[in-house]
């Protein structure tokens, strides 16, 4: 969908009020936000205790509290790498129970797979997790309905996995990818993920004949992300999210801001965030669009920024060097 | 009447049973509120084991009273309004238990619910001008829901319904070239999706005497001669399902499907997966006419 199509829709979906918030206005004022670009070489590397300091470097509080981790699981195809790998999902896992957290949940609605083998109840997640460690299927489960605050898609609410309700702290786990409908599938886009499909289907139908960009921008002001770490240690390049190639790209992107991580792993792999719609949508109501905003932290980005294939409609969103 | 209970599955009847709440319902894991799915699977597994039928009376009365005034049914009692593709298999447990007023209002609703079509698109080598039924009113077609209702509508003898044909040839349309069924679509931009084992076999138990088995040959081929790399229990139990329907050998399917089932850890306990082995070792045919 390109913008003209997306505010067409967005005008028969969104009452006037809405409609004139998305078309109007500055972004938001500007606020650092500090982005850590974590060297990860290749999964074997057990990175606990670098991700716990620099978690707790950011100010992430998880003492005593409930964490649920958020990976991505869309389907598992051996050769590709679709899914949040399982050593990096045990290795913030671990670093959470570390900073003290008193319960850590690792859950996902898996958007194409019903059957939670392929997800987070594979035996190769499992068996690396502490004891400790739940790992919960949201797709199927209660849910708790919350009004939705942003208004884009007309739905007036949520169904969240009742886990993510109760969670006090949401840390996000996605790929790095190219995504065939909206350029790239990062933390935001990884929001569709605390939807039970047993309410929205697999895939979630009706989140995309609502608007996928809409949808992504809704969930993002509905649901708070609290930490984000983006598994770029091997990214999916050209026509993601589960039909393209594996990009490696050796770093983990960490922030306490969602939309900071999402802007900077865009620079990284070859794209201008400020020409992805949502992305520019979201800098409306989140901080960390406009690399001035964003304070990068750890190992130089220039180490690690690639140009990620994609199909030839998302090549106008490419932009740098940026770094 | 149900069938003789099979004494080498009681202790599997027995784990299920221990999942059902005391307020009557069942969870989809443990902790969890009664919810629709698990509920009907468990008494489709309580039925096809041959359970009496005092067991599953309360079962039975819960998911009447979670069916709605225009006959639908949805998750759970806190929101009968969402996940009513859920319809299809209450109206299945409705049948198999003679429940004719609640079977009827169940297949009116489903009558009614439609998926909606669009333009054929040149990335997806399908015909979106079908309708079959969907996840959520007022969204496309999708493999899964489309199988659960056209067994209810095979099962009350209604193969021959205008829905029910079209509804066949949207999954005959969906299917992959070279076998099985993703969630939907076969292909995108002339390369093939990967099928999954649960769309799959339920699509072939769906179709399983209403159409022509050439055309069901590559995807039960595929279950066939792959049967070795499913390793999931809900993978396990569909894949037994649809090859037993089909007259096909399962027992080494079957051995595994009976130990990983022995052997399942608490925390990967799916009810609903879990009663769909049991109907799968039963043998009875629950989804086929």
């Amino acid at each position: 969908m390109n913008r003209r199509e997306f505010l067409k829709n967005a005008v028969v979906l969104t009452n006037a009020a809405a409609f004139g918030e998305m078309t109007s206005g500055a972004q938001r004022a500007s606020v650092p936000c500090p982005v850590t670009l974590l060297p990860m070489p290749d999964y074997g590397r057990d990175m606990e205790k670098e991700i716990a300091a620099i978690m707790a470097g950011d100010g992430l509080a998880l003492k005593g509290k409930k964490v649920l981790l958020k990976p991505n699981f869309v389907e598992a195809h051996p050769e590709r790498p679709i899914n949040t790998n399982p050593s990096v999902i045990a290795g913030v896992a671990h670093a959470c129970l570390r900073l003290g957290a008193a319960q850590v949940i690792v859950g996902e609605a898996s958007g194409h797979r019903r059957d939670p083998w392929f997800s987070v109840l594979n035996p190769s997640l499992r068996s690396i997790l502490d004891k400790k460690v739940r790992c919960v299927d949201l797709n199927h489960g209660d849910a708790v309905a919350v009004p939705n605050k942003g208004g884009l898609t007309g739905l007036p609410h949520f169904y969240l996995a009742r886990p993510v309700a109760e969670a006090d702290v949401l840390i996000s786990l996605p790929k790095m990818k190219t995504h065939h409908w909206v350029g790239v599938t990062l933390c935001l886009k990884n929001l569709f993920g605390v939807l039970p499909g047993i309410y929205y289907g697999w895939p979630k139908n009706l989140l995309h004949l609502r608007g996928i960009e809409r949808s992504i921008l809704d969930l993002a002001r509905t649901v708070k992300v609290h930490y984000s770490i983006i598994d770029g240690v091997i990214g999916m390049e050209g026509d993601g999210p589960i039909m393209g190639k594996a990009k490696p790209v050796g770093v983990l992107v960490l922030s306490p801001f969602p939309l900071a991580a999402d802007s900077t792993a865009a620079r990284l792999m070859g794209f201008d965030p400020q020409k992805i719609f949502y992305l520019v949508q979201a800098g409306r109501f989140l901080p960390g669009l406009r690399q001035q905003d964003v304070v990068i932290r750890g190992e130089r980005p220039a180490r690690f920024a690639a140009q990620f294939d994609c199909l030839e409609e998302f090549k106008k969103m490419r932009g740098g060097p940026f770094f | 009447m149900p069938p003789t209970t099979n004494p080498d599955l009681a202790p599997l009847i027995g784990r299920l049973t221990s999942f059902f709440l005391p307020a009557a319902g069942v969870p989809y894991y443990k902790g969890g509120g009664p919810s629709a799915e698990p509920t009907f699977l468990a008494v489709l597994a309580l039925f096809a084991s041959g359970v009496p039928a005092e067991r599953t009376k309360p079962l039975l009365d819960w998911a009447q009273k979670l069916q709605n005034p225009d006959g639908s049914v949805g998750v759970d009692p806190e929101h009968r309004d969402q996940g009513v593709w859920l319809t299809a298999q209450a109206a299945i447990a409705f049948h198999h238990y003679g429940l004719n007023e609640n079977l009827k209002r169940a297949q009116d609703f489903l009558l009614s619910l439609r998926s909606v079509t669009v333009a054929n698109n040149p990335r997806l080598k399908q015909d979106n001008t079908l309708a079959g039924w969907p996840w959520v009113p007022g969204t496309f077609g999708w493999v899964e829901p489309t199988a659960w209702s056209l067994i209810v509508l095979h099962l009350s003898g209604q193969a021959g319904h205008p829905r029910a044909v079209e509804g066949r040839k949207l999954l005959l349309d969906r299917r992959i070239p070279s076998g099985g069924w993703n969630y939907g679509n076969p292909s995108l931009d002339d390369k093939e999706l990967l099928p999954f084992w649960d769309t799959t076999g339920l699509a072939l138990a769906a179709l399983c005497g209403q159409a022509d088995i050439d055309r069901l040959r590559p995807s039960l081929d595929l279950v066939e001669k792959r049967q070795d790399k499913i390793e999931s229990l809900c993978g396990l139990a569909w894949a037994v399902i649809c090859l037993q329907a089909y007259g096909k050998e399962a027992s080494r399917l079957r051995t595994r499907l009976r130990n990983l089932m022995g052997s399942l850890a608490e925390e990967n306990f799916h009810a609903g997966n879990f009663a769909l082995g049991l109907i799968a070792l039963s043998e009875k045919k629950v989804f086929i006419p």
